[in-house]
C-alpha cells in the first residue's frame, strides 16, 4: 500500500478522532436564554428535548469561549452544540449561535437574589418522610448539607446523581461516628404535590439500602408551595413546572452548626469535596445537639 | 343480477390490510424507540454516575420469565413499573400517555 492509499484512511482516522473529542458526545441544542452569569459564565437556558442526553429542561451551561459567551443576551434564542464528557457529568455549549433576538426586552433579568454565605438560614417549616414537622433550627449545633430535588426527576445527571452522593456521604459518615452524629443531610423535594410524605419515604430507602434507621441522619422533606419558594429563593434555586416536570437549577448548600449558610454549589462538585466540607464543619460543632434526638424519639 | 367480488380483489385488498397493519406495528415501534431514547436510554444505556446500583440493561427484557426486579415479565408489570418507578428509577407518572406507553412496550418486545 502506497501513501496515495493511505491518505483517505488518514484523513478518516483524523476525522473520527475529531469527533471522539477524548469520549465526549455532541448533540445540537436549541433553546431560550433566561439568564446570564458573566462572574461563571453560564448561560440559564430553557431548552427543548435533547435525545439521548436529557429531555426538555431549564438549567445552566458554561460557554467556554468568552467571545461567544459575550454576544448573548438573556431572551436571546440561540442554537448551539451541547458537548457532554465523563458520562454526561460534564457538559457546556460550543459554537453559540443567536437564531432570534426579539426576546431580549420581555427576558427575566438578573438571577434571584440568595442569602450570602455568613447569612442566617430561613427557620421554615418542614414535612419529612414520616409525616413529622421540623424546621432547620433543630440541626444547630450540627453541620447541615440540604440539596433539592424531585423524585420523577428522569435525568440521571440531576436528581438521581445529587441524591447518590449523598447515599454515598451517608454511607461514609456511617462509618465514622463522631462525624455522624455532629453532621445531618436534607434532601428537599420542590414537587410537593406528587412528592407527598410516603413517595419521600420510598424515595429515601431506595437510597438507604432499605434502611430506615438511615432517615436519623437523613431527612427527605417538603413543605407547602409558598415556603418552599421562600427557601428556594434563599437559596437561589430555580424551578418551574411545565409539561408535567420540572424545570430546574441544582443547588447544594452547607449550614454552620450555627445555622449559616458557609458555600454553596451549583454546577460543578465531587462527592469527596462536598464530604471533606461537611466534615470541616462538623469539627466546629461543639457536641452532638440534642433536640433533634428528642424530635426523634417523639 | 347476482354479482359477485373478483378473487384477486379480494385478495388485493387482504393484503393491502396486513400491510397496514404491519406499517402500524412498525410505527408504534419506532415512536417506542425514539420515547427510549429520550427517557430510558439516559440511565439504561450508559452508566449513571454516584449510583450505588446500576439500572439494567432492557435487552432481552421478555426473553425471561420475570423482570430485573423479580416481577413478571408482563406489559402490565413492565408499565407499572414505568408509571410509578422503582427504588431509584422515577416514576413516569402523568409524562406518559397510554399510547406512549403502549409504543414504549412494543419497542421493548423487539429489543433482542
Amino acid at each position: 500500500m502506497n501513501v496515495k492509499q493511505l491518505l483517505p484512511l488518514a484523513l478518516l482516522g483524523a476525522i473520527w478522532m475529531a469527533g471522539c473529542q477524548s469520549g465526549s458526545k455532541q448533540y445540537e441544542f436549541q433553546g431560550q436564554v433566561l439568564d446570564k452569569n458573566p462572574a461563571t459564565q453560564e448561560l440559564t437556558v430553557k431548552h427543548g428535548d435533547i435525545p439521548g442526553f436529557m429531555p426538555a429542561m431549564t438549567m445552566a451551561y458554561t460557554v467556554k469561549d468568552p467571545n461567544n459567551f459575550q454576544n448573548v443576551k438573556a431572551g436571546d434564542v440561540i442554537a448551539a452544540k451541547v458537548v457532554a464528557a465523563k458520562g454526561g457529568t460534564e457538559y457546556w455549549l460550543e459554537n453559540v449561535r443567536i437564531t432570534d433576538e426579539s426576546g431580549r426586552k420581555t427576558a427575566k433579568g438578573g438571577s434571584v437574589h440568595r442569602l450570602d454565605v455568613g447569612d442566617q438560614v430561613p427557620d421554615l417549616a418542614l414535612i419529612n418522610q414520616d409525616g413529622k414537622t421540623f424546621s432547620l433550627s433543630d440541626f444547630k449545633g450540627k453541620a447541615v448539607l440540604l440539596t433539592f430535588i424531585y423524585t420523577r426527576c428522569p435525568v440521571p445527571t440531576f436528581c438521581p446523581r445529587l441524591s447518590g452522593q449523598f447515599a454515598k456521604i451517608q454511607d461514609d459518615l456511617s462509618h465514622a461516628p463522631d462525624d455522624f452524629s455532629k453532621t445531618h443531610l436534607i434532601t428537599i423535594s420542590f414537587d410537593p404535590k406528587y412528592d407527598t410524605p410516603p413517595v419521600l419515604r420510598k424515595y429515601g430507602l431506595a437510597y438507604l439500602d432499605n434502611n430506615p434507621t438511615g432517615f436519623s441522619h437523613w431527612d427527605f422533606a417538603s413543605t407547602n408551595a409558598s415556603d418552599l419558594k421562600k427557601l428556594a429563593d434563599a437559596f437561589g434555586l430555580e424551578y418551574f413546572e411545565e409539561d408535567n416536570q420540572i424545570s430546574h437549577t441544582m443547588d447544594i448548600v452547607l449550614i454552620s452548626p450555627e445555622g449559616k449558610v458557609v458555600k454553596y454549589w451549583g454546577t460543578k462538585w465531587t462527592t469527596p469535596e462536598l464530604e471533606a466540607a461537611l466534615r470541616q464543619q462538623a469539627k466546629s460543632a461543639p457536641a452532638p445537639a440534642q433536640g433533634r434526638a428528642q424530635r426523634k424519639a417523639g | 343480477m347476482k354479482r359477485t367480488v373478483p378473487v384477486c380483489f379480494v385478495l388485493a385488498v387482504f393484503i393491502l390490510m396486513l400491510m397496514l397493519c404491519g406499517c402500524s406495528r412498525r410505527a408504534s415501534e419506532q415512536r417506542g424507540e425514539e420515547l427510549f431514547d429520550l427517557h430510558c436510554a439516559l440511565c439504561h444505556e450508559n452508566p449513571v454516575p454516584d449510583l450505588k446500583k446500576q439500572p439494567p440493561r432492557l435487552e432481552k427484557l421478555f426473553e425471561s420469565p420475570q423482570l430485573p426486579s423479580g416481577e413478571p415479565a408482563t406489559d402490565q408489570q413492565v408499565r407499572k413499573t414505568v408509571l410509578e418507578g422503582l427504588r431509584t428509577m422515577p416514576a413516569f407518572d402523568k409524562r406518559l400517555s397510554d399510547r406512549d406507553l403502549d409504543d414504549l412496550v412494543a419497542y421493548l418486545h423487539t429489543l433482542k
